[in-house]
């Protein structure tokens, strides 16, 4: 009682501000800002940052984490979780290392890891709604699984991949830009108007949003989360074909610290966690913060373990913002 | 002085929710070991004036006292320390622990063995023996584990618990709810045992021949006030339904003229879903509002959503749908059958808060709107366009968002969404639950205008008053059978009357 008496007494103001963090775009102004004090900053910290070839450079290393997290959005949005992403993405450049070692054409080997993987997108999908465990639990034990095969195929080792015309999707430039970025910035847009063009679409934010509600109306909820989490698994297998070419070597934990920055990156740009909620370009500013981050420390001299510990800080600013917008938009 | 003071007294209670007041000047009292019935239809007030007397809700005015003392619980905690114990609807024990477990749940007996502090089995045990004795079930073992007891056994022993943890005042919402009625008996029996150890028994219940059986006094609320306190013994029914549902005639149901019947759209044979519906057969015709009334628990709340297939494939039911055979399957399948389904929970079941209102009402033939690949948000805002100003939606457009809509605007959406080509059968579930009265009175217009429009509308409500306005023909749901038929007219009285099955009071 005495609670509600004093959101009554502050509820002009509270009013306004939960408006203002009700906008829609509101979460990826903030960010637009952050993101430009962020290289303000490091443009006047060193010398070396705000160059056109760093910031291209920016744009190539952060690709294959920026694919991930931009199939992981909508999924996010339609309330799943996919945690074994990165590991698929290890899987991936040692699958197309060993079928190229055997003799298989490369770009068959690619489109065979990527079939490898849309099945392990299944499988998650049929395990999150059919038997309806939580993606979480699902998603992490596939984690384990896939890493686990790709140590054992390997024995651990890391392979050679050096096939000129496939490096090149690594580290050819088209205009200057990086093949990488384009990709990715490709996949952005695709996803982009999908997910507000088309019925599918639709589909995402209402089954995120309500999925009783959704059920109940007839919309196609399991057909519709399994794919999303093949969407999920394929931008996986995508991410470690490009990172094993920009290696030129494929490791099979060679993605698999990148989880963290995947996940932190789709809620840093303001997708819910609780589902419902969320942009594609909210990810793709909060990836390129991530790596603007990384770059500059790196830059700066900063160890690279103080970065895990940026990350991490970041990581839990934005999970508490996202629970104030949740409160001020009102329970 | 000690012989006049009630075991509890609740006077001038008040209470509102944001302007809306829901309890004004309330009086309540019991004795010991008393029982008190306490009566009135949905929204009159009763589980509000509960929640404040065990500590859930705080209260705008007004005064508590217990064997004359003034309390104040600020929690259910301090409610349950000072003996007021709250058993509501949905039974609550865990499934897992044992009987005498259960039983001493919030105090377990301790003892110290090894240097350790242990919980006290034997204690334990022997005491929840006593106690199931002393309430007449020396039949439940206290080594048993609850989720191997019938319902009515796991009632038996959350009310056990109770009485361990000293309850002197035990608040029953409708405690046979999901119970038969032999096991309604049980409860009955172990009621009688409270009042002779001096336990004070509130008992909310719409049954009103339980209400007659089992209570000394029934106090009725209306609209959130105190209407009418009777001593059982020398009251009748009739008198206490007066109380409940007022004698004036509401102009809320006074919205247009039925039209002729057409078609016969649905005709149900024989549903019946184990422990919630038996034998259930009716027909619904074209341009015609059938309402079916039934109290929580008589599977009113489960009919309409059988029927639509959300409860997945149904095993024994014989349904036509427009003269084709019809076997409920899936909501999708309900859908695509061409029927609409608007769900009681409408937060819960019904919107998706954070999409616009064009979205919401887009959102089930959403690829009616799709022109090529992509979903024509000027088709879908043109169709929603439409709907907002049909159904009088207020809104500041088809982009606001429907969270920030009232309960009876979001309804209107959710009504709606149906209003496609193909729909022929709308089942609406609670149609104006939480809907203020002005919304309320729109609605029913509007679903009037509907079947007069050519739809066959169904409705399944708790809420009588509303099935005995707004039907042509009304059914009465009681433990999963139909009861009664009603023409269009009848007194909301007699459909409340039509559920009470005990003949001794069917007189009355």
């Amino acid at each position: 009682m005495a609670h509600s008496v004093e959101t009554h007494a502050t509820g002009g103001a509270r009013e306004r501000m939960s408006a203002l963090l009700g906008q829609p775009w509101s979460g990826v102004a903030m960010l637009a800002i952050f993101y430009l004090i962020l290289i303000a900053v490091f443009s006047v910290l060193s010398p070396f940052f705000l160059t056109l070839r760093n910031m291209l450079q920016i744009g190539g290393n952060v690709a294959y984490i920026g694919l991930m997290a931009a199939a992981g959005t909508p999924l996010i949005i339609a309330g799943g979780l996919d945690l074994s992403v990165a590991a698929i993405a290890g899987l991936t450049g040692v699958v197309i290392s060993m079928l190229f070692g055997m003799g298989v054409p490369i770009w068959l080997a690619v489109a065979l890891a990527i079939v490898v993987a849309a099945a392990i997108g299944v499988v998650n999908g049929l395990f999150t709604t059919r038997l309806r465990l939580n993606p979480l639990i699902v998603t992490l034990g596939m984690m384990s699984i896939i890493s686990g095969i790709a140590l054992v195929l390997t024995g651990g080792l890391t392979r050679p991949l050096m096939v000129p015309g496939f490096n090149w999707v690594g580290s050819g430039r088209v205009v200057g830009i990086p093949i990488p970025f384009i990709l990715m910035m490709v996949t952005f847009v695709v996803l982009w108007v999908v997910m507000t063009r088309m019925r599918f679409g639709r589909y995402i934010y209402a089954a995120g949003g309500n999925a009783e509600a959704s059920r109940l109306i007839g919309i196609p909820l399991e057909k519709t989360v399994i794919i999303l989490y093949v969407i999920s698994a394929i931008s996986g297998a995508v991410a470690g074909t490009i990172l094993g070419a920009m290696l030129g070597a494929a490791g099979p934990t060679a993605a698999g610290s990148q989880l963290l920055t995947v996940i932190a990156a789709i809620i840093l740009g303001g997708t819910s966690l609780n589902g419902g909620r969320g942009s594609v370009w909210g990810t793709l500013l909060a990836v390129l913060i991530l790596g603007t981050l990384n770059n500059g420390l790196t830059l700066l001299d900063v160890s690279s373990f103080w970065q895990d510990v940026t990350r991490g800080v970041v990581l839990m600013l934005a999970v508490s913002l996202d629970q104030i917008r949740t409160r001020a938009l009102g329970e | 002085m000690a012989t006049n003071v009630p075991r509890l007294g609740m006077h001038g209670i008040g209470k509102s929710f944001g302007r809306v007041p829901v309890l004004t000047h309330v009086d309540f009292s019991v004795e010991p070991g008393e029982v008190v019935a306490l009566l009135g239809s949905n929204g009159a007030g009763k589980s509000t004036l509960m929640k404040i007397l065990t500590g859930l809700y705080s209260r705008d005015g007004g005064t508590i006292r217990i064997d004359g003392e003034e309390v104040d619980f600020k929690d259910p905690a301090a409610a349950v320390a000072a003996g007021v114990k709250l058993l509501p609807q949905e039974i609550s024990v865990m499934p897992d622990m044992t009987v005498a477990e259960n039983i001493f749940l919030g105090d377990l007996p301790l003892k110290r063995s090894l240097g350790l502090m242990q919980v006290d089995k034997a204690t334990m045990r022997s005491r929840s023996r006593e106690l199931l004795d002393q309430l007449g079930f020396a039949t439940i073992h206290p080594d048993t584990l609850v989720k191997r007891l019938s319902v009515a056994e796991q009632r038996i022993v959350e009310i056990a618990r109770a009485l361990a943890g000293k309850a002197r005042i035990l608040v029953m919402d409708e405690p046979t709810a999901a119970l038969t009625e032999q096991e309604a008996k049980m409860i009955f029996r172990i009621i009688r045992r409270l009042k002779e150890n001096k336990v004070s028994v509130i008992y909310i219940s719409h049954y009103l021949s339980e209400v007659f059986e089992i209570s000394d006094r029934i106090a009725v609320l209306r609209d959130g006030r105190n209407a009418g306190t009777f001593n059982t013994a020398d009251t009748k029914r009739a008198e206490v339904l007066a109380a409940m549902l007022g004698n004036t005639v509401d102009d809320l149901y006074d919205v247009g003229t039925p039209g002729l019947p057409g078609a016969e759209i649905l005709n149900v044979e024989n549903l019946s879903i184990p422990r919630k519906l038996e034998g259930v057969s009716f027909a619904l015709r074209q341009n015609e509002i059938l309402g079916i009334f039934g109290l929580v628990g008589s599977g009113v709340e489960v009919l309409g959503r059988a029927l639509y297939g959300a409860l997945g494939p149904l095993k024994s039911a014989d349904v036509r749908l427009a003269g084709q055979s019809y076997r409920p399957q899936s909501a999708r399948a309900g859908k695509l059958a061409g029927i609409g389904f608007v769900a009681a929970e409408r937060k819960k079941e019904g919107i998706v808060a954070d999409l616009t209102v064009r979205e919401n009402i887009a959102l089930p033939f959403e690829e009616r709107f799709e022109r090529g690949l992509f979903v024509s948000k000027d088709e879908e805002s043109r169709h929603a366009i439409r709907w907002i100003e049909d159904l009088g939606i207020r809104t500041r457009g088809p982009e606001q968002k429907i969270r920030t809509l009232s309960g009876g605007n979001q309804q209107k959406v959710c009504i709606a969404r149906w209003l496609v080509e193909g729909v022929r059968l709308l089942i609406l579930e609670e149609p104006t639950r939480g809907v203020d009265v002005g919304a309320r009175r729109e609605i029913y217009g509007k679903l009037r205008e509907l079947a007069n429009r050519g739809y066959a509308v169904l409705i399944l409500s708790s809420d009588v008053e509303e099935v005995a306005g707004i039907s042509d023909r009304s059914l009465v749901l009681d433990r999963g059978r139909l009861v009664g038929e009603f023409e269009r007219g009848a007194k909301p009285a007699e459909l409340m009357a039509a559920t009470g099955n005990d003949p001794a009071f069917s007189a009355a």
